[in-house]
């Protein structure tokens, strides 16, 4: 492709907190470059053949760290795999070249519609093989290890037979991927559902922990109870900044995004919440247990 | 382990997708609704959650594309159609920037024959102004390898438009409405009978989005170019009804026409 850049800084991400990258801000961080250590795109919303905002990600590359996460493969559906998508995120990863590459432990899609929202999977055995399967397959494609997300939840299955850090742990053990925690999913998941966050972190094999994710939610009232709902339109609320501090103790740093996608508010506004986490990520550091 | 296993039939994992999705975009949650625990709010409550943001995720795809529409119509309205569109054009991309693509003909559909009618035809100006505006990038033309062709040779050549460049025409100053309607200040009034449009649009070399009010003739040849014509039979399409003399234009003039695209950057490259 034209245009393409051939030499960009190549690395991991640091594991300092980054900050999702929304195109109201793409003339200020233009502006500001180093203002966040590192960002992350919605890969979908670079899939135009041209234009300001692939260009624009291009220049925010060239001084950034990157990493790109999608929203609309669809892992967990039995559909087949959407070649054009995936061709479409090859092509992504072929321009950016993003330092990670993650996607949801979830599905949108069946006999070829699309919900595009990210439904719960039930968490089975043949659900989790079947998963497994898919995202080795995009691997393979891919010629890289992608991250996998836990999402947020309002329901559960009546045919899940395991608990819902089970079947992530095993989806990373089966396909080979990373994790991509996502601390407000489990807390919105964990009061939803009713179980305890602290043992969903307990059971995530460090190792496995390659990005962390943190955004704010709302509360919605349904049927004379309330249900938190993942709207990231918010800050991050304190009983998720515990979570974070707890995280960090259990797997230490880890790059860490701060997310928000409706009611987008300044530049300035990210940042701060990002020097929060890192705050706390260096106060829990140094009183986290040696190892 | 969470669950006691049920004696109830276990359904399948593509059973259950089905299910959901049809209760998420086809408003029939039953059968769903017996797959998933109660916990205290209803199956359909919940069923009903992600139905909603489904929804509004598609609106709002729907409102990124189609700005003047909805402003033109009102959030109230452009919601009401958005919802009517989604139900008959369900998306079916894990991308939601196509699922737009069919609005104009809906609003055709709705509106195609009352004091509305132009509400389509600004649909299909703002769904090509989308494209323009993601199509690929490209160099600015070279001159220096037209100029080693001999102008007496330009007649086989197949001059390549810019892949940002489209073509539209309609009954209605759609145009004028969109401009009017992309601007904080309050739109002013547009007479309809102000006249057809027929311009060229495309992104220009520094990003932004032009307009190039065009001729008959010159939205002939352009329309020929665009077919992947050979320059001359393109200037035979641009002078076609010119004797007739019945649409207003002068006689076309095929080098002032090639001069003025591939200086606007329209034209950026030749086979």
């Amino acid at each position: 492709m034209r245009g393409e850049l051939l030499s960009l800084p190549r690395g991991p991400l640091p594991a300092q907190a980054g900050i999702g990258l929304r195109a109201p801000h793409h003339l200020e961080v233009l502006g500001r470059p180093g203002a966040a250590a590192w960002f992350e795109a919605h890969t979908e919303n670079y899939f135009a053949d041209g234009g300001a905002h692939v260009q624009a990600l291009m220049r925010i590359r060239a001084d950034h760290p990157l990493s790109l996460h999608g929203v609309g493969l669809s892992l967990g559906s039995t559909d087949a795999l959407c070649r054009t998508h995936l061709a479409r995120v090859r092509r992504a990863v072929s321009r950016f070249q993003p330092a990670l590459l993650s996607e949801h432990l979830s599905w949108s899609s069946i006999d070829g519609l699309f919900a595009n929202d990210l439904l719960p999977l039930p968490y089975t055995e043949e659900a989790l093989r079947h998963v497994s399967t898919r995202i080795a397959q995009v691997q393979d494609f891919l010629g890289m290890q992608i991250l996998i997300e836990n999402v947020s939840s309002y329901l559960q299955y009546r045919c899940s037979r395991l608990a819902e850090w089970e079947f992530l742990a095993g989806v990373a053990a089966e396909s080979g991927c990373g994790i991509l925690l996502d601390l407000n999913n489990i807390y919105v998941a964990a009061q939803n559902h009713g179980f305890d966050a602290w043992r969903y972190l307990d059971a995530i094999d460090p190792r496995d922990v390659k990005e962390i994710h943190l955004a704010g939610h709302s509360r919605a009232p349904i049927d004379g109870r309330e249900l938190l709902i993942d709207t990231h339109g918010a800050p991050v609320c304190d009983a998720v900044w515990d979570l974070y501090r707890g995280a960090v103790s259990r797997f230490g740093a880890r790059p860490t995004l701060i997310e928000w996608d409706t009611d987008i508010p300044a530049l300035d506004v990210l940042l701060a919440e990002a020097a929060k986490a890192d705050a706390l990520r260096t106060d829990a550091e140094a009183h986290a247990q040696p190892a | 382990m969470l669950y006691e296993p049920t004696p109830k039939h276990m359904p399948s994992l593509r059973e259950l997708q089905r299910c959901v999705m049809q209760a998420i975009q086809g408003g029939e949650p039953d059968a769903a609704a017996a797959c998933i625990e109660a916990q205290g709010i209803s199956p359909a409550a919940r069923l009903a959650v992600y139905a909603g943001t489904a929804r509004a995720n598609f609106i709002a795809s729907l409102v990124s594309s189609y700005p003047a529409v909805q402003r033109l119509v009102g959030e109230d309205y452009f919601a009401q159609c958005a919802h009517g569109f989604h139900r008959r054009h369900p998306s079916l991309s894990g991308d939601l920037q196509p699922a737009g693509r069919e609005f104009a003909h809906y609003l055709v559909e709705l509106h195609g024959d009352d004091q509305y009618r132009y509400l389509g035809e600004v649909a299909r100006l703002e769904w090509l102004i989308q494209e323009a505006l993601l199509a690929a990038d490209h160099p600015a033309f070279d001159l220096s390898k037209l100029r080693e062709v001999a102008p007496e040779d330009y007649d086989e050549l197949r001059f390549q438009l810019h892949p940002s460049v489209r073509l539209f025409a309609s009954s209605y100053p759609c145009v004028h409405i969109w401009q009017e309607n992309m601007n904080d200040a309050e739109p002013e009034a547009i007479d309809l009978a102000e006249g057809p449009d027929r311009v060229l649009l495309m992104r220009s070399l520094d990003g932004q989005l032009t307009f190039h009010r065009l001729s008959r003739s010159e939205e002939r040849f352009l329309r020929a170019l665009y077919a992947g014509e050979r320059f001359g039979a393109a200037v035979e399409a641009g002078a076609a009804h010119d004797a007739g003399a019945d649409d207003g234009d002068d006689a076309f003039d095929a080098a002032a026409a090639l001069q003025r695209f591939v200086v606007a950057g329209a034209i950026v490259d030749f086979q």
